[in-house]
Parts: C-alpha cells; structure tokens; sequence
C-alpha cells in the first residue's frame, strides 16, 4: 500500500511547521532561561568591613573596631537575604585588659559570634539610602532593630554601606561594666562600614 | 615568759575561731536552687544546662536537666544569683534570683523555641537553589564548628578573672587613702622636732597601706591568665609599674622600721634608713601613675 503524491508533500509541510515551532520555542526557552538563571544566581560578598562600637564612661571614650566581619547575601525574587557575622573577640580597643572583661560581661567566650540578618528588596541596592531592619543576635540574646538607615554609594560593581546601629546594653540583658566603680552607658552605637561586591 | 605564751595561744584560738566560723556558717546556712525546665508547651526539656553565679562573689556552677527536666543545685551560699538556661534550638534564659539562708527556691524556666536555623548549603548551591527559606548559614559564611562552638569553660575562666581584678581595682582604690595619709603625716614624722604620736600615727598609716597593698596585689597576681593573650596598650604601662611599686612597697616599710628605731632611740636617721622617704616618693609615684594609666585615657 502506498501513499499518494499529495499526502506526502501534505506531511512534509506539517512536518517543516512542526519542526519551525520546535526550533522556535527552543530559541524562546534559550533566551529566557539565563536571564531566570542570572536573577535566581545573583548573590553579594562582603569584601571590606569595619565596625566599631563606642562606649561612654565619666573619665574614657573608648572605641573598639574589629574588620574580622564575613557576610553573605543571596537574592530570590527580588527579596535578598543578608548574613553577617563578626567574633566578638576580633574587637581591638587598644588595650588586652579592657577587650577580655568585654569579651567577659559580653559572653563572648560562651557566644563567640555577633550575627546580623536582614532582608532588603533587590531593588534597595540602587537607593542612596535604604531602611533596614537587622536582627541582632549577641550575647546569647536577639535584638531587633527597625528601619536602621543606612548610606549606599555604588563604586562600580561593589556598594559601599554605611549606618549606625543604636545598640544598647540592656537590648541583650548585659550589666554595665564598671570603671572605678563607675557604670558606662548603656547604649553602644555600632558604627558600620562595608564593601559588598556582587557575584 | 608563760603569760607571754598564754597570749600567743589565744591569739592562735582567736584566729582559728574566726577563719573557720565564716566557713561553718556557710555550710549551716546553705541555700538550694531547684526548679524544671520546660518549653512553651509545658513539656519537660532534658540536658538543658542551668549555670549560676553568685553577684556578689562571681562563684558559678552549672548543672543538666534530667529527663524530667527538673534540676537541684544544693549547698549553695545565700545571696543573689543570676541564672541562665541556655539549651540547642531555645533561647536562652537568664534571672535574677535571691536564695535565703536554709531555703529552697524553686525555680521554674520556660523557654521559648527559636526558629529552625538555615540548612548549611555549600557556596555553589546556594546561588541557583536560593529561595527565602534557604538563605545564608554561618557554614556559608566559611566558619568552622570550632569558630561556632562557644566555650563555657572558658567563659566561666573570663568571670573568674574579671572578678579577681575587681577586687584588686577596689582595693587599690581603698590603698590610695592610707597611703596619701602617710605620705601627708611623713612631714611631721620625719623632721628634727617630731613627737613620737606623729612617728607612730606616720607608722600605722604606713602599715596599713601596706596590708592593703599586698591584698591588692594578691588579688591581681592571683587573676587567672587568658591563654593566648598578649599585653596591650595601657595595661602594659600599669604592670611595668608594678616593678617599680612593688619591690618599693617591701623596701619602704624595712627602711621605715629602721628610722623609726632609731628616731626612738634619740637618734638621727643615719645610714640606709636616711633612703625611707625616697623611696616612698618613688613608690607612691609609681603607684598613682600605675591608677592613672588604667583610669584616663592619654
């Protein structure tokens, strides 16, 4: 049995249509696919860090800065989730005395790491200045910070960030430490300044 | 020579009596902290670790949770304790409790479960898989366990450190009375028409600087050392002090006793006893400048 002239140019044509969708829904699927890839891919570093805290006490003003802080940020739907974590034993305030009875009221050698996580739209990183709410955990304890400002200048594909974060002692249940008797304040601003690098 | 002796003896008893009486007392009056540790749903949290530390003394202990997740903490010295639970996958706890001579408190902690910590990914995964339930781990950010892990043994040798050198701050505060005293009473002490009230009033203001003194010392000799831990800064400048006020401050009171005597005896201060007040004045200098270093910034 064999099939007629007509039937066979017939399914050619379907097949060269067929094969004319396929090749199109491929280049489709092509040019669409690394652009999902890239958006679902995108992550930051932290590059350069310093943070320093300050305390006050009637006879010292003393701050301690530590560039030991390692950080992460990875993006999904246009939502990016940031880690950053320092050792609490990385903060110099230029005297060892002063640094271990920190490292000793702060917990440190119990809760070795100061973390930071926030969340921030991907969107964030082409804004001057962006509100971010941190939660800080430290000392054994977890602080939440709401709508810290921070700066943001880009330097080519890296964005530096700078703020203040208004920590207090009492935010993670630590006792004043003394001086001549003398508490010190309970608040500790921590100043930050990071370099983030896309990746 | 015996009513000599029979004072000796009571001053021996006396002594005896009074360092073994605090000790006595504490085991009489010792307090008992119990209690059950449990989660926000009431159910009972085995191994959870309950540590205390005395405010006042800095003394800390620690004890697990059984499998009822109840926990007793006898024989301890009355006074105000802080109390911290602290267990895997709950936040830690910690209060401040008052324990009464021969009572038992009973304290009950609740914890509250903290969030399931992010799975660790490796750096390669966690760009395409990234999600918000997967964002990044301390394990992403290349830290080891080691780094992770705190150490509550060396955490309870920081306390014990910082309390020691509490103590040594506070009496080096006190010691700075007698001794401004003495250097104040060594005018009219040391001079050609002195008194003999001023000699002995010079003599006791120095004798208790001294007792002080070597109290203070102990407690910062005696402070527990942190491995890896070098001097820096003006903590350096406080200690090198030490090598000049602490050898002064034994030297002082021998050259003392020695123009003392002789003072007594109708005697000009002559010979090695002539170097008493200098090398008070080097001593007391060395010492104001060791408080100094510690207390304003330069």
């Amino acid at each position: 049995m064999s099939m007629p002239i007509d039937a066979w140019t017939k399914a050619a044509v379907n097949a060269k249509q067929n094969a004319q969708c396929l090749a199109v829904l491929f280049l489709s699927l092509f040019l669409a696919l690394p652009q999902r890839l890239v958006a679902a891919e995108e992550q930051w570093i932290l590059d350069q860090s310093t943070l320093t805290y300050h305390v006050s006490h009637p006879l010292h003003q003393t701050e301690g800065v530590s560039h030991a802080a390692r950080g992460k940020g990875v993006c999904h739907e246009e939502q990016c989730d940031f880690l950053i974590a320092v050792p609490v034993k990385s903060f110099d305030s230029g005297d060892s005395n002063r640094d271990l009875h920190m490292l000793e009221v702060t917990k440190g050698a119990e809760f070795p790491l100061v973390t930071v996580r926030t969340r921030l739209p991907e969107s964030d990183s082409k804004s001057a200045t962006i509100h971010a709410d941190l939660e800080v955990q430290f000392a054994g304890q977890t602080a939440c910070y709401k709508q810290v400002p921070f700066q943001l200048t880009p330097q080519g594909s890296e964005i530096k960030i700078a703020g203040t974060i208004p920590a207090t002692l009492s935010d993670f249940k630590i006792g004043p430490p003394t001086l001549l008797t003398l508490p010190v304040k309970n608040e500790i601003p921590i100043r930050v300044e990071m370099t983030w690098r896309r990746q | 020579m015996r009513e000599r002796m029979a004072k000796l003896a009571a001053c021996a008893v006396l002594m005896i009596f009074s360092l073994a009486t605090p000790a006595l007392r504490a085991q009489e009056a010792a307090a008992t902290l119990s209690g059950r540790v449990a989660d926000s749903s009431g159910a009972a949290v085995p191994n959870a670790k309950v540590s205390i530390r005395n405010l006042e003394t800095g003394q800390a202990a620690d004890i697990q949770t059984d499998r009822t997740g109840t926990f007793n903490l006898p024989k301890l010295v009355p006074g105000d304790y802080e109390v911290t639970v602290s267990v895997q996958g709950f936040a830690v706890k910690a209060d401040k409790v008052t324990l009464t001579a021969g009572a038992t408190l009973t304290y009950n902690a609740t914890l509250t479960a903290l969030p399931a910590e992010p799975q660790p990914q490796s750096p390669a995964s966690s760009g395409a898989n990234a999600s918000p339930g997967n964002a990044p781990s301390l394990q992403d950010l290349g830290f080891s366990p080691a780094e992770i892990k705190g150490s509550p043994k060396e955490q309870a040798l920081l306390e014990r450190r910082t309390h020691m050198l509490k103590i040594h701050q506070r009496l080096g505060l006190i010691t700075t009375l007698p001794m401004i005293a003495s250097v104040a009473t060594s005018i009219n002490a040391g001079g050609r028409d002195t008194s003999n009230t001023d000699r002995t009033v010079h003599m006791i203001l120095g004798s208790a600087t001294a007792d002080l003194y070597f109290t203070t010392a102990y407690f910062a000799i005696r402070a527990p050392r942190v491995p890896g831990t070098r001097s820096r800064g003006p903590i350096r400048f406080h200690k090198a002090m030490a090598w000049i006020h602490g050898p002064g401050m034994i030297l002082t009171p021998i050259l003392g006793a020695l123009a003392y005597s002789q003072k007594n005896n109708g005697e000009r201060v002559h010979g090695i006893a002539k170097a008493h007040g200098p090398v008070a004045i080097v001593t007391a200098g060395a010492f104001g400048a060791a408080l100094l270093s510690v207390s304003l910034k330069f």
